[in-house]
């Protein structure tokens, strides 16, 4: 086990992701003594099969969308001391290597914050329709939140303590990615865009955004905005 | 009195009646059980004589009764649903917070200890 990865706590929020989710946390574990399973209420074997990968796992016990896992499990990292904190998707379309590149200007002092994209470089072969998909979400990013990024909803991200402290989301559902825009402009901490790769598998496309799902997405987090 | 009006009253005067039966189970605070109880008492005072409803429209500048009963509604029911809503988002919210206590509280380590 790699000792010197113990401040880093990766957080990977998991709803009926029992078919990869076993592989997703040996993969990470073999890098990082650290990895937290927030199941999110699921109704299928994901609890256990966390559990014997190794990880330490968190129970939603009602289901309350991905915002809320990530929040949980952010929480239970700072509460344990984490000094880095990265998160995760359970889905198998993160590389584990990419981790280390999130990490790396933080560690340096450049930024608290890194966001991984898929844009920056051109290994993720993004499907057309998700690209046309995600374009108009960073469209959105841009007008809505001004912040000039090239991948809004990337789910591998990396914080520093002190921006995780900040990091407070409310929007339980999709829609937190948005609402972390939000907060990470309004933390006033630097952050960057890191090139990160993207595995198109049928399953994480299955279980990923479709444009009914964005429309109701972007309804939310504007419904969110007015009614505080 | 016609066929509507017999119909509508005998159904306020059910609701009234429950009103009534819930409040004496205690189900009801006594504010409440005025509040229903003049709610049903106006409504049946628009339906026996609906002038008085079209006088007052008129006042408004609206010329049927009825249709100042509709604007009215539309309106309350607009209020509500949003009054809901927002209640709804708040038990939610506390619903997360239950939830996030609940886990914290109860997570599960590993066997294994490093660091």
């Amino acid at each position: 086990m790699p000792s010197a990865e113990s401040g880093v706590y990766v957080v990977v929020p998991a709803y009926n992701e029992e078919s990869t989710i076993g592989a997703v946390v040996e993969d990470l574990r073999a890098a990082y003594a650290n990895v937290l399973v927030v199941d999110d209420g699921a109704t299928d074997g994901t609890h256990e099969v966390a559990k014997r990968a190794g990880a330490i796992v968190l129970r939603h016990v009602i289901n309350r969308g991905q915002g809320a896992a990530l929040q949980t499990g952010m929480r239970l990292a700072l509460l344990r001391g984490a000094e880095y904190i990265v998160t995760f998707d359970a889905d198998g379309q993160h590389r584990v290597e990419d981790i280390a590149r999130l990490l790396e200007p933080i560690r340096a002092g450049q930024c608290d914050i890194a966001l991984g994209s898929r844009f920056l470089s051109d290994e993720s072969k993004v499907p057309a329709g998700r690209r046309l998909m995600l374009r108009c979400a960073v469209w959105f990013t841009r007008i809505v939140h001004r912040m000039p990024l090239t991948d809004a909803h990337n789910g591998l991200r990396a914080f520093s303590r002190r921006a995780a402290q900040r990091i407070d989301l409310k929007l339980d559902r999709m829609a937190h990615a948005s609402e972390l825009i939000d907060q990470i402009r309004a933390s006033g901490l630097p952050f960057r865009e890191v090139p990160v790769v993207v595995r198109y598998t049928p399953y994480s496309l299955q279980k990923g955004q479709r444009l009914r799902g964005a429309f109701r997405i972007v309804l939310h987090y504007l419904l969110g905005r007015v009614l505080r | 009195m016609n066929a509507f009006q017999t119909i509508a009253i005998l159904v306020i005067l059910t609701l009234a009646f429950a009103v009534i039966l819930a409040a004496l189970r205690g189900w009801l605070e006594r504010k409440e059980l005025f509040t229903w109880l003049a709610i049903s008492g106006a409504a049946a005072m628009a339906i026996l004589w609906p002038n008085v409803t079209t006088k007052a429209a008129r006042l408004l500048g609206i010329s049927r009764g009825a249709d100042l009963l509709l604007y009215a509604a539309v309106g309350l029911m607009a209020v509500g649903f949003l009054m809901t809503y927002t209640r709804l988002r708040k038990i939610r919210r506390e619903m997360t917070l239950l939830v996030r206590h609940i886990a914290l509280d109860e997570a599960e380590e590993p066997p294994f200890k490093v660091s």
